[in-house]
C-alpha cells in the first residue's frame, strides 16, 4: 500500500494482500485455538499458516485465512491451487500447523474485503466456515458467526469445502485406508480377529 | 424376523440419538421397532424419550448380577418401555453402575430383544476408540451413519463405514443432520463413497432442540416441523431385510465377548 493508491485490482488477491505488522507465531495443534484468539482479539489481518506436512518437508503448500474483526472473509492457498472453500479443504486435517498472526489497518484490506472488491469472490468463505471444517467446533462457528456483520451473518448455508472434499477422490481414498487398516490394527489389539470380515 | 441397525457417527453431537428416535418412530408406521441406547458411557437416550426417571433400565441388565435398584432380580422385559408406538430400552447415567457393568451382556440384551421386532435400533457411542464403543457396529446388520455436512464429520462417517465393513457390517445409509440451507452437490457426492444411499438432510432445527429440551422424541413433539417431515423420508429409504427368524439369537450370541470397557 505504497504511494497512497491500491495495487490494480486485476491482480490476483493473493498478490494483492499488503504485508502485515507480525504479532505472534507458534505451532498450533488444533486449528481451534488460533481461530478463538482471533475472534477474541478481534485482529483485523490474516493468519499465515503452514501445514504440517510441510513443516516436515513434506512440501505441502501455506494458506492464508484473513480477518476483519477476528472474523475470518478470504483464504486461499498460496501455491495458487486452491481458493477460498477449496483451500479449506485443502487445510483440514493438516495439524499440527504452523500459525503466523499479522494485523492490518482496516483500510488496507477494504479493496480486498467490501463487498464490492473487484475478484475477491472466489476466496470469500462463510464466517463459521474455518471454524467448522477447519476446528470442528461448533461453538467457536457459532460465535464468529454471531461476530460477523449483519449482511455476512446469513452467508452460512453453503457447503462448498464439503464439496471440494469430496471432489478430492484421492483425498477421501487416503481417509478410507487409514481408517481401515486403523480398524484391522485395533481389532488386532482388542481380540476381534474372529470377528472380522473374510479375507 | 429382526435387522438390527446401529445408528453411528464416531463422534459426538452429531444427533444420533434424535435420530434413533426419529427414525424408530416412523419405522414404527411399518414395522415392529426396539430402539436401544447401547452408548452404555453416554447414555442420554432416557432424556429424550421422557424415560428420565425409568426406574430399571439396560444398566441393571448390563450389571455383573442382573439386580435393579432395590435389589430384585431384572430381565429385558423390566427395561423395556413402550413408548411411542415401539419399544424402548433406556439406559441409565449412574458413572457406578456403569463401572460395575459387563458390556457382553450386551450381546445377550440384544438376541433377547431380537427374538420379537422387525427393527432394531442401538443408538451408538460417540467413539470407536474401545472395545466396548465398537459393539454395537459388530452387532449391527447395517449401520445407520449420522453425519453433519462438513469435513471433519464427514471423515469420522467414513471411517465408521470402514470399521463396519470390517466387522462385515453394511451401511443402511447416510443421512446428513444440522444442514443449514441446501445439501448442494454434496448428497450425491458422498453416495460415490458410501456403500448405502444418502437418505436425507435434516435441517438444523429449533424443533430439534425444543423436542430434546421438553423429553420427547421430535416426531412426537413436532410432528409438522421441517425436519420431522425430513426424517419420515429419509425412514422411507431404508429397507429392513428380514432374516430367518432361527439364526436371530445365535446371531448376536456368537458375537464378540469384550471383557471391560
Ligand atoms: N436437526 C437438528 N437441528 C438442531 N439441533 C439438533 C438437530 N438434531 C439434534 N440436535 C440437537 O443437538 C444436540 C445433540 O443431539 P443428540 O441427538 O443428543 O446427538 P448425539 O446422540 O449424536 O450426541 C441435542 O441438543 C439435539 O437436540
Ligand atoms: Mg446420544
Amino acid at each position: 500500500m505504497t504511494e497512497g493508491h491500491s495495487p490494480a485490482a486485476t491482480e490476483p488477491v493473493r498478490e494483492r494482500l499488503p504485508r502485515g505488522d507480525l504479532v505472534g507465531a507458534g505451532v498450533a495443534t488444533d486449528f481451534a485455538a488460533p481461530l478463538a484468539a482471533s475472534l477474541d482479539d478481534e485482529l483485523t489481518g490474516y493468519l499465515r499458516l503452514e501445514p504440517g506436512d510441510a513443516l516436515l518437508g513434506g512440501g505441502g503448500s501455506e494458506a492464508v485465512i484473513t480477518l476483519a474483526d477476528g472474523v475470518p472473509v478470504l483464504t486461499y492457498d498460496a501455491g495458487g491451487d486452491a481458493d477460498g472453500p477449496a483451500a479449506l479443504a485443502a487445510l483440514a486435517g493438516t495439524t499440527p500447523v504452523r500459525v503466523e498472526r499479522y494485523r492490518l489497518p482496516t483500510e488496507a484490506l477494504a479493496p480486498l474485503h467490501d463487498a464490492v472488491a473487484d475478484g475477491s469472490d472466489p476466496f470469500r468463505v462463510a464466517p463459521d466456515a474455518p471454524a467448522r471444517e477447519l476446528a470442528d467446533d461448533d461453538e467457536l462457528a457459532d460465535r464468529s458467526r454471531r461476530a460477523a456483520p449483519p449482511e455476512r451473518r446469513d452467508a452460512t448455508g453453503d457447503h462448498d469445502a464439503l464439496a471440494a472434499f469430496l471432489a478430492d477422490e484421492e483425498r477421501v481414498e487416503s481417509v478410507r485406508r487409514e481408517a481401515r487398516a486403523e480398524a484391522r490394527a485395533r481389532a488386532d489389539e482388542w481380540g476381534l480377529t474372529d470377528q472380522l470380515d473374510g479375507d | 424376523m429382526v435387522e438390527a441397525f446401529a445408528v453411528a457417527s464416531g463422534k459426538g453431537g452429531t444427533g444420533k440419538t434424535t435420530t434413533t428416535l426419529a427414525l424408530g418412530m416412523a419405522l414404527a408406521q411399518r414395522y415392529d421397532v426396539t430402539v436401544v441406547d447401547a452408548d452404555t458411557g453416554m447414555a442420554n437416550l432416557l432424556f429424550h424419550a421422557g424415560l428420565a426417571d425409568a426406574p430399571v433400565t439396560l444398566q441393571d441388565l448390563l450389571a455383573p448380577d442382573a439386580r435393579g435398584p432395590d435389589g430384585a432380580a431384572v430381565d429385558v422385559a423390566d427395561a423395556t418401555y413402550e413408548r411411542h408406538g415401539m419399544r424402548v430400552v433406556p439406559c441409565g447415567t449412574s458413572l457406578a453402575a456403569f463401572e460395575r457393568s459387563d458390556p457382553s451382556r450386551l450381546r445377550e440384551v440384544v438376541a433377547e430383544l431380537a427374538a420379537d421386532a422387525d427393527v432394531l435400533l442401538l443408538d451408538s457411542p460417540a467413539t470407536l476408540a474401545s472395545k466396548s464403543a465398537v459393539l454395537p457396529i459388530v452387532l449391527a446388520d447395517r449401520v445407520v451413519v449420522v453425519t453433519q455436512p462438513t469435513i471433519p464429520a464427514l471423515s469420522d462417517a467414513l471411517k465408521v463405514q470402514e470399521y463396519a465393513a470390517s466387522y462385515g457390517t453394511g451401511v443402511a445409509g447416510v443421512l446428513f443432520n444440522k444442514v443449514r440451507g441446501d445439501l448442494g452437490s454434496v448428497g450425491d457426492q458422498a453416495e460415490r463413497y458410501f456403500e448405502g444411499p444418502t437418505l436425507g438432510s435434516i435441517p438444523d432445527s429449533d424443533a430439534a432442540r425444543a423436542a430434546r429440551d421438553a423429553g420427547e422424541p421430535l416426531l412426537a413433539h413436532a410432528p409438522d416441523s421441517d425436519a420431522a417431515a425430513a426424517y419420515r423420508a429419509a425412514a422411507a429409504g431404508i429397507d429392513p431385510k428380514p432374516k430367518a427368524a432361527g439364526d436371530v439369537a445365535d446371531r448376536f450370541r456368537s458375537a464378540v465377548v469384550p471383557e471391560r470397557p
